[in-house]
């Protein structure tokens, strides 16, 4: 910005400021550019600089939990960049994965590789988001549930597209899409549905008006055999599981189904358990995964 | 409180170092690693941002920002050896303050970037320090700030003045505001090393020669 650089000292003096983002835009500037380029030592703008964290802590700091919609709000937003950033054909999540693996001293596991070229295909999915934005009773809240649901869903593709299954996050992103689609209409429920413990298996569902659920399943392990994943609705304030259908599982983990209609109100249990064989009435097997139905927030 | 005896800054290395596995992953495009950092953060963070903004829809702005930012370049930051958690917050800081400053007509913004310049990378020492302090340290030294200081920090950090405006604002003359700023930091890293340990406060003995007493004659 300045065509004169700053001296030393007189970028040492303003260290205070500097940290404490207090200076004017152009002496700021012109105090960055300093420290780009000069070789001297400045502690002053480290130590000053780790106490502004503190002023943190001056009274009157009340202490507010963010709305519950923001977390699916930036998540959507990484996925999207994530998406972006892979299909520009980057050979990484990003261009410095490489510097990240020399690390001497990470400590977690190396980063996973994506091959070049390698691209993640969620355009029905973004598709679906719009169509919702376009739709219902109360738009925002629908789209701050829905970039929810895609953050979750676009995570589990993306894991997908690490195992090199192209094909299966392909067919994963049709049955998300389905799900998206089902979600749309005024007056269904959404439900996520996690593994339970020691088991495998995750997704989304829509409940449709009709009480049909609309599942995309990822992760479940493979059937073998008369092996079937049967699906259940336990509805709210009702004991009894209700067998809603049942699928087979390949070895891609992924499944696209669509239940019996039964009467499923907000609340509802939605459940997998894997069953020896079709036709059970009630669950025999073990549960592998549950959610439970909500009406979007309005 | 402080363990005379204990191993100072175990607890600090140890939380920073799951910090640190976290942005590793974040910078590896893991989105639940960037998910489990707005978990643990998200509180700090709204909370600045809402203090800074006073402007709900405006504070989340800042907070997706923020954490957007901090998922793009987590992979630049991750080599550094500064806590994660100050680098977040003080990204938080300074988009909120960028975004109250933008609300003024004929503010022209300098280009931020989300990692600090080489220069400002916390020494060694800090984190051991900071990983003692307990909230009645900080509450401690923030009381060893003469009265004006602490309006010129508060000011400055939740007011998003610059010192120019500081002076304006006050009535105080420029050079007064900026040595009221720089002592007041002063004074408050001294207490806070004193108070993190004493290992610590011996690398930073340099510091010793802005006296915070004397910040009390502007």
């Amino acid at each position: 910005m300045n065509d004169e650089p700053m001296t030393h000292e007189t970028a040492r003096g303003l260290a205070a400021a500097y940290v404490l983002g207090a200076l004017e835009p152009t002496e700021e500037a012109a105090v960055r550019a300093h420290l780009q380029t000069c070789a001297e030592p400045h502690d002053e703008f480290a130590e000053l600089g780790g106490v502004v964290p503190y002023l943190v802590e001056l009274p009157g700091l009340e202490l507010v939990e963010p709305p519950a919609s923001l977390r699916g709000r930036i998540m959507a937003a990484a996925a999207a960049d994530l998406a972006e950033r892979t299909a520009t054909a980057s050979p990484a999540p990003t261009a410095a994965t490489p510097r990240l693996a020399e690390a001497p001293a990470a400590p977690a596991a190396p980063p996973s590789v994506v091959e070049p070229g390698t691209t993640v295909p969620f355009p029905s999915a973004t598709e679906g988001t719009e169509r919702t934005a376009r739709r219902g009773a109360s738009p925002l809240g629908w789209v701050a549930r829905i970039a929810a649901v895609v953050a979750i869903v676009i995570l589990g593709g993306w894991i997908l597209v690490l195992q090199g299954q192209l094909s299966d996050a392909r067919a994963y992103d049709r049955a998300v899409a389905a799900v998206i689609d089902a979600a749309s209409k005024p007056g269904s429920q959404t439900v996520v549905l996690t593994p339970t413990k020691d088991s495998r298996g995750a997704g989304i569902a829509a409940v449709a008006p009709d009480g049909s659920v609309v599942m995309a399943m990822r992760d479940l392990p493979a059937t073998a055999g008369t092996q079937v994943y049967e699906a259940w609705v336990i509805a709210a304030g009702s004991p009894a599981p209700v067998p809603v259908g049942s699928f087979t599982v390949g070895q891609a983990g992924t499944a696209a189904f669509t239940t019996t209609p039964v009467t499923t109100p907000p609340g509802s249990t939605i459940a997998l358990s894997l069953e020896p064989g079709p036709g059970s009435t009630a669950p025999r097997g073990t549960i592998v995964a549950t959610g439970v139905s909500a009406l979007p927030k309005s | 409180m402080n363990n005379e005896f204990g191993p100072r800054g175990r607890v600090a290395s140890a939380a920073d170092d799951a910090d640190r596995a976290v942005l590793v992953l974040v910078a590896a495009g893991q989105l639940d690693a960037l998910q489990e950092l707005y978990d643990k953060y998200r509180v700090m963070a709204y909370s600045i941002a809402l203090r800074i903004t006073a402007d709900a829809s405006l504070a989340e702005d800042v907070v997706q920002d923020a954490f957007l930012g901090a998922w793009r370049n987590a992979s630049r930051y991750v080599e550094d050896k500064g806590s994660v958690k100050t680098w977040l917050l003080s990204i938080v800081h300074h988009r909120a303050v960028d975004a109250v400053r933008r609300r003024r007509p004929t503010v022209e913004l300098p280009e931020r970037e989300d990692v600090p310049p080489a220069a400002m990378t916390l020494p060694d020492i800090w984190p051991e320090v900071a990983g003692n302090l307990d909230r009645e340290d900080i509450a401690a030294a923030l009381t060893s700030l003469s009265d004006v200081q602490r309006e010129a920090l508060e000011l400055a950090y939740f007011g998003g003045l610059t010192q120019q405006e500081i002076a304006i604002q006050t009535g105080t003359p420029l050079g007064t505001v900026k040595s009221r700023v720089r002592l007041g930091l002063l004074a408050m890293r001294r207490a806070l090393v004193g108070a993190g340990g004493d290992a610590a406060s011996d690398t930073a003995g340099g510091d010793r020669s802005g006296d915070p007493g004397g910040g009390a004659l502007a």
